[in-house]
C-alpha cells in the first residue's frame, strides 16, 4: 500500500543522484585530497576512438605513477564538441583542468582569458627551441605562449603505386605536373585526385596550402586566392576532381582512395592505420608546389585552463609528457607525429617512410594564426571554394568579394 | 511600531486560523499541486528564455563570458542580425523549406490517411511500418538520405539511372540549385507518417452514415470527399499544419547531417544560421537575437491558433 522511504534509502538515492549530476565525483575527490595529498586534474580530449585508448590509458598510469600526489580524470568529446564544451564550460564554471585541443582552437580560445598564461613556465623550462617553429609559434597569442604541443601533422600527397605505374606517370612535385597527372591518371569512375572541399575547418584546412603555394595568403586573397581557385576550378572542368569533394570530409576522401575510386588523394598522417590495413599500395609525397612548398599544420596543443586551481601541478603534468621517454610512446601508440625537432630520429617516423615524409614537411607547415576572427574568415573562404567548384561563381569574381569579407575578419583584434 | 504578526488585538484571531470555505481550500489545493510543476517550468522554460533575452541585448562574447564585462547594448544586436544578409537569406530559405516540407508532407499524409482509412489485407502491417520513418532519429534519417541521394553510390540516382538516360541521375547535395529540395525531400519523408497518423484518427471521427446518406443522394467518391470529407476534416488539418508548422520551421538536425548548410550557403535555414552564430563564431549576443526572431514565426503561428481556438469555444 504504502512505500515507507526509509532515511537511508532516501540519502542512497540522492547521493546517486548527485553523483548523475557531477556533485558526487567532486565531493569525493575533495575528501580524497584532505587525506592523501593528492591532487585531482581533470583532463579534457577528443580522443574518442577505440584505437586511441592503450596510448591515453598508458600515458595516464605514468602520470599517475611518475608525477607526485596528481590523479587524472579524463572526459572525451567528440571532435567538434570538444571547443563547444569548452565555451558552455566557461559558462556554467564547468571547466578541466588541462586539455588537449585542436591546434586552430587557439584562435578562438586565446582572446577569451579562457587558457593559463605559461610564458613564465616555459622559459623557466627552457625547452622551446626543441620544437618546430609552426607548432610552436601557433601556441604563441600576444606574446604570451598559451599551450605547449602535443603533436604535429599536416597535408601531403598520397598516390596508388601501381596507377601510377600503369599510367607511366611519376608523382607530381609542380602544379603543372599535378594537373597533367591527375588528368592522365581519371578514367571512367575513377578520379585522379581527391580532396576535401567540404563546406567546415576540414575544407578550409585541404584548401590553405593551395593558397599559400600560389604566394598568398588570407590578406593577398583577391589576387592569390583566384589562382589558387582557378587552379582547382580547372581541376574540376577537366573532370580530374570530383565536384562532389565539396560535401566529402577528409575520411571520405580516403575511402575513395582505398576503394580505388581516386588514384591520387590529398590527406594527412592520420589516415594511415587504415590504409595500411588494405591491400593498396601506396607512396606519399610533399604537397606538389606552385611558387612556393607550403602546407598547412595540423595537430593538438596542451593547454592549461586559467580557471584551474592547480595550475602548478598541471604543468607539471605537461612538462612530463614532454619527456621523450614518455613522448615517444605516446605518439607511436597514438600513430602520431611529434612537434619536437629532437625526436626526429626515434620512433616509428623514424623508419617508416610515409610518417618520415610527413614530419619532413613540417619545417614548411604553416599554422592557422589568424587571430580571433578567424571563423568568419575560415567561413568566407569555404564558401568561396564551394561556389567556384559548383560553378556557381567564377574565381576572380569570388576571391574580390571574399577578399573584402576576410579583410572585415581579420580586423577583429 | 512594528506589529507582531499574530496581533489578537481586538480580539479578531490569526489569519492563519481563520476559517476557509472549502472553495477557497480547494483553490489553494490547486496552486499547492501544480506549484512543482510551475517550479519546473520556471527552471527549463522561463528562465532559459529569459537569460536569452538578456543576452540579447547585451555584447556577449568568449571573453565576456569569464568574469567581464557585457555592456548593455539595447538593440544593437537586433539591428546588426536584421542588417546581415546572410540572416535574410536564411529567412528566405527557412520559409521555402517549411512551405514545401509542409506542402507535400500534408498532401501526402492525407493520400495515405484516406487510403489506410478503408480495410484492406495488411493495412496494420503496412501502417505500422510506415511509422518506422517518424521513430528513427533524425541523424539517423538525415545519414541514410545522404547516402541515397548520392550521385555515385546513392539508390535514387540507381533508380533513376534504371528508368530512363544517365543524365536523370544527379547531385542532388552537391549541386547548390538542388540541395534544398534535397533536404525537403528527406524532412517530407520523416514528416509524412505524423501527417497521416492524426489525419487518419480525423476521418475516423466522420460519421460513416454521412457517407452513406450521400452515396443514396446520388453523390459521387469526389463530391463526397469534397463536400463531405474537406470539410469535416479542416479542424484536424489546421491542427496538423500548424504542428507542423512548427515542427518544421526550426528542424536542424536532418539539414545539419545532410548538408551542414552548404553547398555553399544553399541550405543555411534559420536555424543553422544562429547555431553557426553561436558555436562557431561565438557571438552569443547577436546568437540570442537571432534566436528570439527564429522564435516568432512559430509564436505567432501558435498565438493565432489559440484565438481561433478560444474564437471556436464562444461560437459554439
Amino acid at each position: 500500500m504504502s512505500h515507507p522511504v526509509d532515511r537511508r534509502g532516501f540519502l542512497r538515492a540522492a547521493g546517486a543522484g548527485a553523483a548523475g549530476l557531477g556533485l558526487g565525483s567532486a565531493l569525493a575527490g575533495c575528501g580524497s585530497d584532505k587525506q592523501s595529498g593528492t591532487v585531482t586534474l581533470t583532463w579534457w580530449d577528443y580522443f574518442t576512438l577505440d584505437n586511441f585508448r592503450p596510448a591515453f590509458d598508458r600515458l595516464i598510469k605514468d602520470i599517475e605513477a611518475q608525477v607526485p600526489g596528481v590523479r587524472i580524470e579524463r572526459r572525451t568529446f567528440p571532435f567538434a564538441d570538444l571547443e563547444r564544451q569548452i565555451t558552455l564550460g566557461a559558462v556554467s564554471g564547468d571547466l578541466p583542468d588541462i586539455a588537449i585541443v585542436d591546434n586552430v582552437s587557439m584562435n578562438s580560445l586565446a582572446g577569451s582569458g579562457l587558457l593559463a598564461d605559461l610564458t613564465e613556465r616555459v622559459e623557466d623550462w627552457g625547452q622551446a627551441d626543441q620544437y618546430y617553429k609552426g607548432p610552436w609559434d601557433g601556441c604563441q597569442v600576444g606574446g604570451k605562449n598559451l599551450g605547449i604541443p602535443n603533436n604535429s601533422n599536416c597535408l601531403a600527397l598520397y598516390y596508388n603505386l601501381r596507377m601510377l605505374d600503369s599510367a607511366g606517370v611519376r608523382p607530381p612535385t609542380t602544379w603543372d605536373q599535378l594537373a597533367d597527372t591527375a588528368q592522365r591518371l581519371t578514367s571512367g569512375e575513377r578520379f585522379g585526385l581527391a580532396m576535401s572541399a567540404i563546406r567546415t575547418e576540414e575544407g578550409v584546412f585541404q584548401f590553405l596550402p593551395f593558397l599559400w603555394q600560389a604566394g598568398g595568403d588570407l590578406d593577398t586573397f583577391a589576387t592569390y586566392g583566384a589562382t589558387a581557385l582557378a587552379f582547382l576550378d580547372d581541376l574540376v572542368a577537366k573532370g580530374s576532381l570530383s565536384e562532389q569533394c565539396v560535401g566529402w570530409t577528409q575520411q571520405d576522401v580516403n575511402t575513395r582512395f582505398v576503394n580505388g575510386r581516386a588514384a591520387m588523394q590529398i590527406n594527412g598522417p592520420w589516415q594511415l592505420p587504415t590504409i595500411k590495413k588494405t591491400d593498396v599500395e601506396y607512396g606519399v609525397v610533399a604537397l606538389p608546389r606552385d611558387k612556393e612548398s607550403a602546407t598547412c599544420l595540423g595537430g593538438e596543443n596542451w593547454v592549461v585552463m586559467a580557471s584551474s586551481d592547480h595550475q602548478d601541478k598541471a604543468w607539471e603534468v605537461l612538462e612530463y609528457t614532454q619527456r621523450p621517454s614518455v613522448l615517444v610512446p605516446f605518439l607511436v601508440a597514438l600513430g602520431n607525429l611529434p612537434a619536437r625537432k629532437d625526436l626526429a630520429d626515434t620512433g616509428t617516423w623514424a623508419s617508416d617512410p610515409a610518417l618520415r615524409l610527413f614530419l619532413s614537411q613540417l619545417p614548411v607547415a604553416r599554422p592557422r594564426q589568424y587571430g580571433p576572427g578567424y571563423a568568419d574568415a575560415s567561413q568566407a573562404v569555404a564558401e568561396a571554394e564551394q561556389s567556384v567548384l559548383t560553378g556557381t561563381a567564377s574565381p576572380s569574381a569570388v576571391a574580390k568579394t571574399t577578399a573584402t569579407k576576410l579583410d572585415k575578419a581579420l580586423e577583429q583584434r | 511600531m512594528r506589529r507582531g504578526a499574530g496581533t489578537t488585538e481586538r480580539g479578531r484571531r490569526p489569519p492563519l486560523l481563520r476559517p476557509v470555505s472549502l472553495a477557497t481550500r480547494r483553490r489553494r489545493a490547486g496552486y499547492l499541486f501544480s506549484l512543482p510543476g510551475l517550479v519546473f517550468l520556471a527552471l527549463v522554460l522561463a528562465y532559459p528564455l529569459l537569460y536569452n533575452v538578456w543576452t540579447s541585448v547585451h555584447d556577449v562574447h568568449l571573453k565576456e563570458l569569464l568574469g567581464g564585462s557585457s555592456p548593455f547594448v539595447g538593440l544593437d544586436n537586433y539591428r546588426t542580425t536584421l542588417d546581415d544578409p546572410d540572416f535574410w537569406h536564411a529567412v528566405r530559405l527557412s520559409l521555402v523549406f517549411t512551405a514545401g516540407s509542409l506542402l507535400f508532407q500534408f498532401t501526402i499524409g492525407f493520400a495515405l490517411a484516406l487510403l489506410f482509412a478503408r480495410p484492406f489485407p495488411f493495412n496494420g502491417l503496412l501502417r505500422s511500418l510506415l511509422l518506422v520513418a517518424w521513430l528513427l532519429p533524425p541523424v539517423v534519417s538525415g545519414t541514410l538520405f545522404r547516402w541515397m541521394l548520392d550521385q555515385d553510390a546513392g539508390a535514387y540516382n540507381a533508380l533513376l539511372r534504371a528508368v530512363g538516360p544517365d543524365s536523370l541521375a544527379h547531385d542532388w547535395l552537391i549541386d547548390p540549385g538542388t540541395a534544398l529540395a534535397g533536404v525537403v525531400f528527406a524532412n517530407v519523408w520523416v514528416g509524412v507518417p505524423f501527417n497521416m497518423l492524426l489525419l487518419l484518427v480525423g476521418l475516423h471521427t466522420i460519421d460513416p452514415e454521412l457517407h452513406e446518406a450521400a452515396a443514396l443522394d446520388g453523390a459521387n467518391a469526389w463530391q463526397r470527399f469534397r463536400w463531405i470529407t474537406v470539410p469535416l476534416m479542416r479542424p484536424v488539418s489546421v491542427t496538423v499544419l500548424l504542428l507542423g508548422l512548427v515542427y518544421t520551421f526550426k528542424v536542424f538536425d536532418i539539414i545539419f547531417v545532410m548538408t551542414g548548410g552548404g553547398p555553399v550557403d544553399a541550405t543555411s535555414v534559420l536555424s543553422l544560421y544562429v547555431y553557426e552564430i553561436f558555436f562557431k563564431f561565438f557571438r552569443f549576443g547577436e546568437g540570442a537575437a537571432a534566436g528570439l526572431l527564429l522564435l516568432l514565426v512559430p509564436l505567432l503561428a501558435g498565438a493565432w491558433y489559440v484565438r481561433r481556438l478560444r474564437g471556436e469555444g464562444d461560437a459554439a
